[in-house]
């Protein structure tokens, strides 16, 4: 990842379509002055996720900004069609999901469904453009498997769990063995790490 | 278990956003929160509304009224979140956890609600203001939903 962005960094989203989904068309309304605010040109409201899905089959989109909580498709439900069932590079796009209250039947929803980032509120401008500018430079891969299509979701890569084997080809086995010679002394890792003059 | 294949990818935004020209982030997030503050008189009569809409549910307690008052107060925590509430989103959070965790549990008791959105009106008519009475009804919230959750 590179360096935090200072204030003096410019951000350029004059380029950049966004699609806004909520079906609360005040709320729709605010989050459409935020993003025009950070200088997007062009954006389309959509107060469904129905709606949404006209859209995005008939044109690119660069950034998807969708409420969780909506009746009949909900933004889980969203992204989830995004991901599976739209052709490349459309299933690609990034998508920030806003949540108010993250309920407990919707946490796993929420985890698995490919979203590139769930922003909780309160949402502050400064807030969602940083995570608009983190998503830029996201150099996050993309995992796509039966059960899961979207970034990865391991923000840091610790690999696989403990005593689980990896299904990725860089994941390293699980099984190191048994140790073969007894454990180091203190002084003899001491000396391993102690600065000493060489003569050279 | 199934095989995982990743792959990197490079958005377009991420190359339309490496392109020269642009507005700096302090100038862009001054502009949005000018554009947010336009919308606060509307956001905070929305507020209000959804605020009598929930007296009015927790006055008749109509049957199947339980989701309702999550989607209600759900409602009032979406538009809460935008503009600068503190205690009001607060125990607007705390009326979705409880009422979330009853409807999980099938534990509905209606004083829990009913605490909760009088700590609303409360804090609504105080301006929203942070101070040692909203301070007060939030740890007095916290104490209810903790009751309310799983050991």
């Amino acid at each position: 990842m590179s360096r935090p962005p200072k204030q003096s960094d410019r951000v350029n989203l004059e380029q950049s379509t966004v699609l806004l989904i909520d079906d609360n068309p005040q709320a729709l309304d605010i989050l459409s002055s935020v993003v025009q605010g950070f200088g997007v040109r062009e954006q389309i409201k959509c107060a469904s996720a129905a709606a949404a899905t006209d859209i995005i089959k008939q044109r690119m989109i660069d950034l998807i900004l969708v409420d969780c909580a909506m009746p009949d498709m909900d933004g889980y439900d969203f992204v989830r069609w995004l991901r599976r069932e739209t052709p490349r590079p459309t299933c690609l796009t990034p998508v920030i999901m806003l949540t108010g209250h993250a309920a407990r039947s919707k946490i796993q929803k929420s985890r698995d469904c490919g979203a590139s980032f769930v922003v909780a509120k309160p949402l502050t401008p400064a807030v969602l453009l940083q995570r608009v500018i983190w998503l830029a430079s996201d150099e996050r891969e993309f995992v796509q498997c039966d059960t899961y299509m979207g970034p990865d979701r391991r923000v840091r890569n610790f690999g696989p769990p403990l005593d689980m084997p990896g299904r990725r080809a860089g994941d390293l086995s699980t099984h190191v063995g048994a140790a073969v010679e007894a454990n180091m002394d203190q002084s003899d890792i001491d000396m391993l790490i102690k600065p000493m003059r060489v003569a050279l | 278990m199934t095989e995982a294949r990743t792959f990197k990818y490079k958005s377009n935004l991420s190359k339309q956003m490496s392109q020269p020209g642009g507005r700096s982030i302090e100038d862009a997030v001054r502009r949005a929160d000018a554009a947010v503050e336009g919308h606060r008189e509307a956001g905070m009569l929305a507020v209000a509304t959804a605020l009598a809409d929930l007296e009015m549910a927790c006055r008749t307690r109509d049957d199947g009224a339980h989701a309702k008052i999550y989607e209600m107060a759900a409602a009032l925590l979406d538009m809460a979140g935008f503009f600068d509430t503190g205690p009001l989103y607060g125990a607007a959070y705390s009326l979705c956890e409880i009422t979330d965790l009853m409807m999980t549990s099938c534990a509905w008791t209606w004083p829990s609600v009913d605490v909760h959105v009088r700590a609303l009106r409360l804090i609504l008519a105080d301006g929203c203001v942070e101070g040692e009475t909203s301070a007060a009804l939030l740890a007095g919230l916290r104490s209810v939903v903790a009751r309310s959750r799983p050991e």
